[in-house]
């Protein structure tokens, strides 16, 4: 490690800024969880349906069955409140990834970036000193106390959250997004209800309008957060539109969890800040010491370092690993999920089964609904790798019943930010003697060609 | 206007929701082309469409809810008509039995529920579900295939309860509306479709009825849940009309203070929820289960008709795309004003008419086959209920693929939770 990277990453800051983010975090992961139990998903999402889509290799993750699982998201509130505490803090963070990743492994269908996000920024906490100050930890252990924390920690999360943002702006960087509007151009012109604006927004022009403004500002505000001349503007700006977004859409703790994630772009001192300018009586800030007079790291710390490097590089690669299959990811998904390419397609599907026994010739049609809940009939038709693994899945039932091997086709076929449909997957192949894997799949149709609808404005 | 349409612009257009619902608490603005100040009798002013000219004039979903209100409120008028003429056509064979009063009833039953088909792809207001705005189900109160009971309506018969004044309210719904009129109305024969072991067997009450008795009853039974189905249609017909219950200007003023709707786009959402009857109970049950292709283990299931006494299940489905063509494409008292505006608006022209080109194929297939009854047709000429299957899955697809992208609809029962 050269000199420079150390004293970059291990100069002491503050301890209030992380201190901060974690009581945010816990309270976020608590309250996420609360709301699971308290709108009935728990039930809804992982006790009800019959079947669930797995993850390629996870398989063997199983629901818990009722009682396990609203344990898990009991369990789940309890953490967080630990770790907004600092009561066994890496304990109740490595807890808390492995709790959200089990919940998320259990059906790809209930696949949602910030999801994967809060898990991921469970699992980096874990690994940093959070629960040595300002804690019931430190309170318990006064010698385990520190004064000021290693700057990895504040980058980490800085690098995790830039991450998200700039690989949905970049997602954006596309002839759909910025010539044709779309998928904003359908979103907006359904919501002319909105007070103020909503009258203008079937209006061909604030679509484009806001497409590009969605673009830069995704691709942007990294460096408008880091940069301190331009810090605190860049934060009321993502204040502002994580508002406006929590009051139109139901997406849940979303904008919280990216307010609460950009705080970690602040300097690391400014709880302490904000809460002289409010009159508070914090301690003064410690003096940082000097670098130099942070020990070199240890054998051990240096294989951690490692292996947050090979995290970061892991994050940097997942999502351009969709790249690598060449294609419109947007239509056959490969590669698309870890890949924060959020609200960039409209797509729907419609998903026929036909089974066809080789002994009789006779074919039958099974509707995934004999299968699936209503919401995962709605997230699974759009994903080729979910339409071949519920077909494998009646394939084996099917077979099973009749005592013999059956044949199973499909006709899927989905729109994407308002073409006219076309066939996702191909009619003729058998999904019954298809393995499902990471190398490019053939059996996806092309994505169909044409411009996407353009609005005449209604007024 | 710049400074929150640009603060919208970051909100909207930057990291947030994929494939959203939406459901906003604050009342929507008024529409460009005012607020709706009732439907019954009113022209739906403001809106255009497009024309042999090429030109695409824009149509707004206040416009489409409008006209909407006005076909709703058209065709449940209809409706009563229908249900009145057949409580007069059944009280009058009851009374006298004669064969000519038996065919006017089942010609009365013949026509009403042809209407009422068409009125089946309307599942919002006070005909749909409790859980909906306004909904109190009376859907089911008149016509609640495929929950039906042959069995039911014959122990019913045996213990005569729809002679007792609280039958309609005490009873299920599987032993009232058109599918019970039906079976009174229709079936002659003096066998029951209850087991054995059932009551009515076991004790031999069914069999103690003589064949004269059983008409009879089947007559004076029949007049009562008729009576009962008009009741509800007039009912329906109040409560969607401005003297009534309303709901029709609510639908029609969606987001605006007073209605039911907190924003047209929930209202749309609403409408077409319904036509999503297509899919489930027209394509999967109507049609695809008596073929043998959706849940029937055999080469036909033919027992799963709609209309097994009647035998009119080819005009059931007929009148349901009627419905669908009703609503998607608008009715003229409604100025002709549908979806399909709304996709050219959209810039999807060519797929409203697509969507009207197979709607109109799938009703065309369904008007060429003389025989009414679907069990008759399957045995006899297969590949036309093979193709009208077919015909009605393009307007399936339609709408669970291309419409409801393009308009930002979401498919039915879709559950509320968090996205991005």
């Amino acid at each position: 490690m050269t000199e420079r990277l150390r004293r970059a990453l291990f100069a002491p800051t503050d301890v209030l800024g992380l201190v901060a983010f974690r009581v945010f975090f816990g309270a976020l992961v608590a309250v996420s969880a609360l709301r699971f139990l308290a709108y009935g998903w728990v039930d809804l999402f992982f006790v009800r349906p019959t079947f669930h889509f797995h993850y390629l290799g996870f398989e063997w993750v199983q629901p818990l069955g009722r009682a396990g699982m609203h344990g898990v998201f009991v369990a789940l509130v309890v953490l967080g409140a630990c770790v907004a505490a600092g009561f066994a803090t890496r304990l109740a963070c490595l807890a808390i990834f492995v709790g959200l990743t089990y919940v998320q492994l259990l059906d790809v269908a209930t696949y949602l970036n910030h999801y994967v996000l809060v898990s991921l920024l469970a699992l980096l906490l874990a690994t940093m000193p959070i629960g040595r100050a300002w804690s019931i930890d430190a309170w318990r252990r006064p010698a385990a106390r520190l004064e000021a924390f290693p700057a990895w920690c504040t980058w980490l999360l800085r690098f995790q959250v830039g991450v998200v943002y700039t690989f949905a702006g970049l997602a954006k960087v596309s002839e759909d997004w910025l010539l044709h509007a779309q998928p904003l151009s359908i979103w907006l012109a359904s919501r002319t209800h909105l007070p103020l604006v909503g009258p203008w927004l079937d209006e061909p022009v604030a679509a484009l309008l806001v497409s590009w403004a969605g673009c830069l500002f995704d691709t942007t505000i990294v460096l408008w957060l880091l940069w301190s001349r331009t810090r605190a503007v860049a934060y009321l700006v993502v204040l502002g539109f994580h508002a406006a977004t929590s009051l139109l859409f139901p997406i849940g703790m979303f904008p919280v969890i990216m307010v609460v994630g950009a705080t970690a772009f602040f300097d690391p001192a400014w709880p302490r800040r904000l809460a002289k300018r409010l009159g508070g009586r914090f301690a003064s800030a410690p003096v940082p010491g000097d670098v130099d007079d942070v020990p070199a790291p240890s054998a051990r710390q240096r294989v951690g370092m490692v292996a947050l490097a090979s995290f970061a590089a892991l994050q940097l690669l997942l999502p351009l690993r969709a790249h690598a299959y060449g294609g419109n990811v947007l239509w056959h998904e490969q590669g698309m999920r870890f890949s924060w390419r959020v609200m960039v397609r409209e797509k729907n599907a419609s998903v026929t089964y036909r089974v066809t026994d080789p002994a009789t010739g006779v074919t039958k049609e099974v509707p995934p609904r004999a299968y699936l809940a209503r919401w995962q009939e709605r997230e699974f038709g759009t994903q080729p790798d979910l339409v071949l693994q519920l077909g494998r899945r009646i394939a084996a039932d099917e077979g099973a019943r009749r005592g013999r091997p059956v044949e199973v086709r499909v006709d899927a076929v989905a729109s994407l930010n308002g073409r006219r449909r076309a066939r996702l997957v191909d009619p003729e192949v058998d999904l019954a003697v298809l393995e499902d894997s990471l190398a490019p799949a053939p059996w996806i149709l092309p994505e169909p060609s044409g411009d996407p609808p353009v609005r005449v404005a209604s007024r | 206007m710049a400074a929150p349409l640009a603060l919208l612009s970051l909100g909207l257009g930057s990291l947030g929701c994929e494939r959203v619902s939406f459901w906003s608490s604050e009342p929507g603005p008024e529409g460009a082309a005012g607020p709706s100040t009732g439907v019954v009798g009113s022209t739906v002013a403001g809106v255009s469409v497009s024309a042999g000219t090429g030109i695409v004039i824009a149509t707004d979903a206040a416009a489409v809810l409008r006209g909407v209100s006005v076909c709703a409120i058209d065709l449940y008028d209809r409706f009563v008509l229908d249900a009145t003429a057949l409580t007069t056509a059944t009280e009058a064979f009851a009374s006298s039995g004669t064969s000519d009063d038996r065919d006017r009833a089942r010609e009365a039953w013949r026509v009403a529920i042809g209407t009422w088909q068409q009125a089946e792809v309307l599942r919002v207001g006070p005909a749909g579900p409790a859980t909906l705005p306004e909904g109190r189900s009376l859907r089911d109160e008149i016509y609640s295939w495929p929950l039906v009971s042959r069995c039911l309506v014959e122990q019913t018969l045996v213990s005569r309860a729809y002679e007792q004044a609280d039958f309609i309210d005490s009873s299920l719904v599987n032993v009232r509306g058109l599918a019970a009129a039906e079976y009174l109305l229709f079936h002659e024969g003096t066998d029951n479709a209850c087991s054995a072991s059932s009551s009515i067997n076991a004790t031999g009450s069914w069999a103690a009825i003589a064949p004269a008795e059983l008409a009879s009853r089947k007559a004076r039974y029949a007049a009562v849940v008729v009576r009962d189905v008009e009741s509800r249609a007039r009912a329906l017909s109040e409560a969607w009309r401005e003297e009534g219950g309303a709901f029709g200007a609510s639908l029609a003023s969606a987001g605006r203070k007073g209605s039911s709707f907190e924003s047209e786009q929930a209202a749309l959402n609403a409408i077409s929820d319904g036509l999503f009857y297509l899919e489930k109970e027209v394509k999967d049950l109507k049609l695809g289960k008596p073929l043998g292709v959706v849940d029937c283990d055999e080469s036909a299931c033919l027992d799963d008709v709609e209309s097994r006494f009647a035998r009119h299940s080819v005009r059931h489905v007929e009148n349901n795309l009627r419905g669908f063509q009703i609503f998607f494409s608008g009715c003229e008292a409604g100025g002709d004003i549908g979806f399909d505006d709304l996709l050219a608006t959209a810039g999807a022209g060519d797929l409203g008419a697509s969507m009207q080109a197979h709607a109109r194929a799938a009703l065309g297939a369904a008007e060429a086959i003389e025989e009414g009854d679907l069990a008759s047709l399957i045995v006899t000429d297969r590949p036309k209920a093979e193709a009208l299957h077919a015909a009605v899955k393009l307007v399936t697809d339609d709408l669970k693929t291309d419409m409801v992208s393009v308009l930002d609809l979401e498919p039915p029962a879709t559950v509320e939770g968090d996205n991005d």
